[in-house]
Formats: C-alpha cells, sequence, structure tokens
C-alpha cells in the first residue's frame, strides 16, 4: 500500500493543485467577498470592508431586474435548446445514415462556426440584422430584428448557429461507437434507416443528448458575450438582460461584493437546473 | 459516460459564474493613508519607470518624446479599450488587486468614481502641481479639485465644449436658417422632416451627450456638502432639456438609430442625419464616420435657451491622474504636466488624436488657429474656443456614474423603442443611482 501511494500523489498532485488555484480558490473567495459590505464615513470616505452577513443576498433576492434576467433565459431555454439539440441530433443521424456523400466534409462544415469566437459571431450577425447594413433589406427592412419583440430570438438564432455543430459532434460520435452488431441485428429483423433510427441510434445516443442538454442549460443561464454585443446595437438589451450582464455591470461600478452574491446565487441556480435534470433524465430510466 | 463522472464536468462548468466575479485578489489593506490628507510630494534619489494605461491612440510617439529626453525618468505605456469599455473595469480590478500603473487616462465624470474607491493620490502637495492652475481653463480646474481646497486629484488634459454640427449644403438648399436658439433648432427639425431627412440622431445609449447638454441648460445633477450626496436629475433645467428632446422624439423628427456603431456612421455618410450638437472631438467623429460628406459641414455656436444667450455645454474630456499605488507621485505629476501643458506634447496630441487642450494657451496652437479642409475650411476651433470659455465651473459628477449612464441608458432605450419618457427614465435612474450609492455606504440625501 505504502508504495502505491507515492506514484498516485505525482498523478494527481498537478491536476490537484491547478484546480484548486483556478477553481476551489477562486470559488471561496467570491464566497467570502459576497458575506462582506463596504462601509464609509462622509462623501469620500475611505471605504472598509466589513462582514455584512447575508445583506448582499437580501439585495439579490429583491432585485426585480435579475430576477426578471433569469426568467428571460430561461424562456430562451426552452425554445433554443429543444431546437438547436434538435437540429444537432438529425444532422448527426443524416451524417450517420450513409445518405451523405462527402461526410469528412459536411462534419467540418456543421463544426466551422464554433470555431469562430461567440464574440466574432455576434458582431457578425449584428450586422446582419441591422435594418440599414444588412444585405437582406428585404426582411430588415420590414422586420426590425433588434427590437424588443424579437431580439431575444434573434440572438437564439446567434446561439444555435454557434453550438449546433459542436452538439453534433458530441452526439455523432457516440453514434460511431454503437456496435455493428447491433445494427446488424436490426436488419435480420427487418427495420428500415428510419427505424432503425428511431428505435435503436435514438436510445443508445441519449446519454450523449442529456449531456449536451446539461451544457447547454449551463450555457444558456450563463449568457453574456451575445447579449453583451447586441447592447451596442439593440435599444432593447439592457445593462441587465441576462443574469450574466448584471454581474458584469455590478462589478463594473465596482461593487465586488455585491457582483460576488450574484454569481453565487447564479451558479447555485444553475447547478440546481442541471442536476434537476438530471435526476429527472435517470429516473426515467431507471423505469 | 457514467452519472458521476456527469456530475464533475457539470460542477466544473457551472461554476464558471462564480471564477468571473473572483479573478481579483485580496490585497485590502494596500491603501492604508487617510483621505482627505495630500500625499508626499518627493523626488526619488535614483531613476524611474512609470506606467501609464490610456487609450489615446498614437500615444506612443507623444510619449517617446518624453523618454528621449528624460532618461532618469522612463515612462511605459499600455493601452487599452477607452475607459467605460473595459479600461475603467481594469482599473476597479488592479487597484483591488493592488497592481495598478502610476498613471491612468479618465474622464472627468469618472474621477469622482476612483476618488470613491480611495484609488487616486491627492497632488495637492506637489507644488508644481498648485502651480499649474491658472494654466488650466477653469471649469476643468473644478472638475479635478471638486471645488475643493487642498485637492487636486488629476491634471486636465484634454476637454469637450460643444457646438452644432450641421449640413451647410443641405440647410442652404433648403433654405432652412442655423438655428441659434433651441425653438429656432426644433422648427428647423419640421423643415428637416419635410425635406426628408432627420436633424439629427438621439444618443439612447450614450447619456454623456445629454449631460452636456443638461449641462449647458443649468441642469446640476450631482451635488456634495462634505457629509453627503445629493442626486437630482429632476431639477426644472434638466426637466426641460428632456421635455424638449420627448417632444421631438415623440413626433419623430429625430432618428434614434444606436450610436457609436457603423450604421449610426452611415446615417450621417448617407446624409439622412443633418446635424450633431456634439464636442470638439465631434469634429474627428464625422470625418472618419462620414467621409463622403466632406466639404459639406460647418460649425455654429451651440443652439440657445434664451435668443442671444451665451451658455456652452460639455461632452467628455479627461485628466491624467495619478494612482493611489504609485510610488513615483512627484515623477508622475511632472509627466502629467509636461503632457498636458508642453507645448510639444499638446501639438503632437492634436496630431496624433485631434486631442483639444484644457490649457487656455492651447487655443492657440497652430493647428487649432487653421481653417479645416472636411468643414469646408472654416476655422472650426474659433467656435469652440469661444465655448469652451461659456461652459459653466460648477457641473459635478456622481461617485457611480458607470451605474448612472447604465440606468439612463436602459430607460433612454426603452423611449425610443416607445416606451414611457425620458423624465420617467431619468426618475428612475435617479432612484436607482441613490440604491447604488446606499449599497456603496455612500451618504445620500433622500
Amino acid at each position: 500500500m505504502k508504495g502505491k501511494k507515492g506514484p498516485l500523489l505525482f498523478f494527481i498532485a498537478p491536476f490537484g493543485l491547478l484546480f484548486a488555484a483556478f477553481y476551489l480558490a477562486p470559488i471561496g473567495y467570491a464566497i467570502k467577498q459576497s458575506l462582506y459590505k463596504i462601509e464609509r464615513q462622509g462623501t469620500f470616505g475611505k471605504a472598509q470592508e466589513v462582514f455584512g452577513g447575508l445583506e448582499q443576498y437580501t439585495r439579490v433576492f429583491s432585485d426585480g431586474p435579475f430576477w426578471e434576467s433569469i426568467g428571460r433565459v430561461l424562456l430562451f431555454g426552452i425554445v433554443q435548446v429543444p431546437v438547436m439539440l434538435g437540429v444537432a441530433l438529425a444532422l448527426a443521424l443524416l451524417l450517420d445514415s450513409g445518405l451523405v456523400k462527402g461526410k469528412a466534409f459536411f462534419r467540418l462544415a456543421f463544426f466551422v462556426p464554433y470555431a469562430v469566437p461567440g464574440v466574432v459571431a455576434a458582431i457578425m450577425w449584428g450586422f446582419l440584422y441591422s435594418p440599414n447594413l444588412s444585405p437582406f433589406t428585404a426582411l430588415t427592412g420590414n422586420v426590425d430584428l433588434l427590437s424588443a419583440d424579437f431580439v431575444l430570438w434573434s440572438m437564439a438564432n446567434v446561439v444555435t448557429w454557434i453550438y449546433v455543430g459542436y452538439n453534433m459532434l458530441i452526439i455523432y460520435s457516440s453514434l460511431l461507437a454503437i456496435p455493428q452488431e447491433v445494427y446488424e441485428a436490426a436488419r435480420m429483423d427487418g427495420a428500415g434507416a428510419l427505424r432503425t433510427a428511431w428505435a435503436i441510434k435514438i436510445p443508445l445516443v441519449m446519454p450523449a443528448i442529456v449531456l449536451t442538454t446539461v451544457f447547454s442549460i449551463i450555457g444558456t443561464l450563463q449568457l453574456l458575450a451575445e447579449p453583451a454585443v447586441f447592447r451596442t446595437f439593440s435599444s432593447a438589451v439592457t445593462s441587465t438582460y441576462t443574469p450574466n450582464l448584471t454581474v458584469y455591470s455590478t462589478s463594473s461600478i465596482p461593487n465586488f461584493n455585491l457582483a460576488a452574491a450574484f454569481s453565487v446565487v447564479l451558479a447555485l441556480a444553475t447547478c440546481l437546473l442541471s442536476f434537476g435534470f438530471l435526476k429527472l433524465t435517470q429516473r426515467g430510466a431507471d423505469k | 459516460m457514467r452519472p458521476p463522472m456527469r456530475s464533475l464536468s457539470i460542477l466544473l462548468t457551472s461554476a464558471l459564474a462564480v471564477t468571473l466575479a473572483a479573478c481579483s485578489s485580496g490585497s485590502d489593506d494596500s491603501t492604508d493613508e487617510a483621505t482627505g490628507g495630500a500625499a508626499s510630494c518627493a523626488p526619488a534619489s535614483g531613476n524611474v519607470e512609470l506606467t501609464y494605461t490610456t487609450w489615446i491612440p498614437g500615444i506612443e510617439d507623444v510619449v517617446k518624446l518624453w523618454n528621449d529626453k528624460n532618461p532618469n525618468i522612463q515612462v511605459k505605456v499600455q493601452t487599452g479599450p477607452n475607459g467605460n469599455g473595459g479600461t475603467y473595469a481594469n482599473f476597479f480590478n488592479q487597484l483591488k488587486a493592488g497592481n495598478a500603473p502610476d498613471l491612468g487616462h479618465i474622464e472627468y465624470d469618472a474621477l469622482p468614481s476612483f476618488r470613491v474607491q480611495d484609488g487616486l493620490t491627492n497632488l495637492a502637495s506637489c507644488s508644481e502641481v498648485t502651480a499649474a492652475k491658472d494654466q488650466f481653463v477653469d471649469w476643468t480646474w473644478g472638475q479635478v479639485t471638486f471645488g475643493e481646497e487642498n485637492s487636486v486629484y488629476g491634471i486636465p488634459q484634454d476637454t469637450g465644449p460643444m457646438a452644432l454640427f450641421y449640413r451647410k449644403d443641405l440647410f442652404e438648399k433648403n433654405n432652412i436658417p442655423v438655428p441659434t436658439t433651441w425653438e429656432e433648432y426644433a422648427a428647423a427639425a419640421e423643415k428637416v422632416k419635410t425635406a426628408g431627412g432627420y436633424i439629427t440622431n438621439f444618443s439612447q445609449s450614450d447619456i454623456s451627450q445629454f449631460a452636456g447638454l443638461s449641462w449647458q441648460a443649468g441642469g446640476r445633477w450631482f451635488s456634495n456638502d462634505g457629509s453627503k450626496w445629493t442626486v437630482n436629475f429632476q431639477d426644472d433645467n434638466t426637466k426641460k432639456v428632456a421635455d424638449y428632446w420627448q417632444d421631438l422624439i415623440s413626433k419623430k423628427l429625430v432618428s434614434s438609430v444606436p450610436p457609436w456603431t457603423t450604421e449610426w456612421d452611415n446615417a450621417y455618410n448617407k446624409g439622412n442625419a443633418w446635424t450633431w450638437v456634439s464636442a470638439v472631438w465631434g469634429a474627428n467623429s464625422i470625418m472618419s464616420g462620414a467621409p463622403d460628406t466632406s466639404g459639406k459641414w460647418a460649425v455654429a455656436p451651440m443652439p440657445q435657451w434664451t435668443a442671444g444667450g451665451t451658455s456652452a455645454g460639455n461632452w467628455g474630456g479627461s485628466s491624467t491622474a495619478v494612482f493611489k499605488s504609485s510610488k513615483h507621485p512627484y515623477e508622475a505629476a511632472k509627466f502629467a504636466l509636461w503632457l498636458n501643458t508642453s507645448e510639444e506634447a499638446l501639438t503632437a496630441l492634436n496630431k496624433a488624436a485631434q486631442l483639444y487642450p484644457a490649457t487656455k494657451a492651447g487655443a492657440t496652437l497652430p493647428a487649432l488657429t487653421e481653417g479645416v479642409e472636411f468643414y469646408g475650411g472654416q476655422k472650426i476651433y474659433e467656435v469652440f474656443a469661444t465655448a469652451s470659455t461659456q461652459v459653466a465651473a460648477d457641473f459635478a459628477w456622481g461617485p457611480t456614474m458607470t451605474d448612472t449612464y447604465a440606468s439612463a441608458s436602459d430607460g433612454f432605450k426603452a423611449v425610443v423603442s416607445g416606451t414611457g419618457t425620458l423624465n420617467d427614465a431619468l426618475k428612475t435612474a435617479q432612484e436607482k443611482t441613490v440604491a447604488t450609492l446606499k449599497s456603496q455606504s455612500i451618504p445620500v440625501a433622500e
């Protein structure tokens, strides 16, 4: 036993150290910050950080715009995540079906948008949406895609465009892992391509779909780049449009303590939703 | 993938939000000196290297002039995005982490925010600094001293006195007289609309323009009696300005393209917007944003609230401040004074970035007394030199302007989308500002 601990430690230490330094320590620091508040004397008095208990959290829970923004991203997620994953699944099945020629090309082509940095993608789409700059004036001249009614879905389109290929790839690689014998058995039983997709492939890649869903829920709650960029283009995107934008605005006041409290609450909400979703799907699997 | 692994990856990813707010590391005790007392201002014994962060384009060449002549005080420049675009956020983080540069570029409206965070060195004990007072345009000195004795929190750098840029060709062609009062401006707006244009574009998300308009009208948003702040975006003068623009917006006489976007440039380049009430640096914005309109613009004094009035607003303008953590305030102040008062530096700054100097002598720089081709050869800077003397000295900024601008801009954006009025937006912005001050324990009158 003694001889085994040395090598184990040797291999775990690099990860453990980095994990502690860049993950656990910042979280701990954020939680600590969220429990403090500022006190000062006079209009330009020196600020002092004193323990404030849950004071920042009472602010967070009574902050209307913050909870409104949580509601907004939830609505976004309920619509955008199924659409995006539906398309990703369809593309993955198509690539896997043998109907498509030039598989390698399409696999790369679907994935390319993910290689475009999120901010650049948002700026690019912002131009496409702008009424006077868009090459599609027939559309943008009649429908203001950046107005309050549409801007959330305009952003959903950008997010979908970026991440469809990424999610497709995860699902596709999971499809490739399905043993050929299963297909053979299905063929023997007389299943066609559609039947195989529906009854064999989709159930077998369910874990990958669940995983991508969880990633997407997390990504949705943490939307930042798209609304931050669209803020300059659109009069409908406010400084508290998404929860992460609120965190950003608060920390640039600067009010680090309140920003930390917002972040902790947002992280907890994200955990809750992700684990909630996992629990739900696992219960389904047990039946 | 097995469930336990999955849970781990969720844990990893889901707490990204937490790390975002935790980028700064804590050394909260780096600022133990009491505020109010000016820092000592003694020269260092050996060679000094200073760091200076700014977003002035071409600043490297200007600083090189200094470095070549001052081997003992070498300045290293770092550049970044403009203040509210990210550099202020960096400064605040650096101050918290204790690694701020020696000198920083801070606009007048952001100085109180940095002072309230205890980030600035009071340069009042540097005799060279206090001696330079009379070189600066009066109101700029008020901005860096907050109107207090024994306090200087930055060296004025440039200013943004406002005037009216207008499309001379279109006004002449349509027989519209150049407005001298706001009443005439509104009347002109109707005629411009008939001719198929908009008189101007209302700046929905850059509140500083509205602040400049209120400044001219006599609105005073913040005051500070030493024991508490007063926040007031609802005084009669500010209301007057808000109602005036609300009227133009409601009648659809102004466009509302988001400012500082390509679309906005396009509106001016294509001749959709005919005037812009803007600051002196706006001359450069039009030149770069609307190159096709060269030779068609002219500059007139800002419209007045009473016929024959002589008051101007100010939009923008910056100072060079020394951060509290600097170990060499004497050398830093010396460099900042050279940068913002010497003729060679001011000429170079004007050449590199069209900065309009905050010094009285600056108005007579050769580059600022010549005609400008883009404006049909008009000596436009003379209009701004006059405007600069007409800016009221007692306009003060609040200590959380980033937040105030964000709240007001959220409201203004809603207005141009058809919800509420500018006055409602200002009222909400005032309430939010008071709440933000309270959350920072900054004393504020209700």
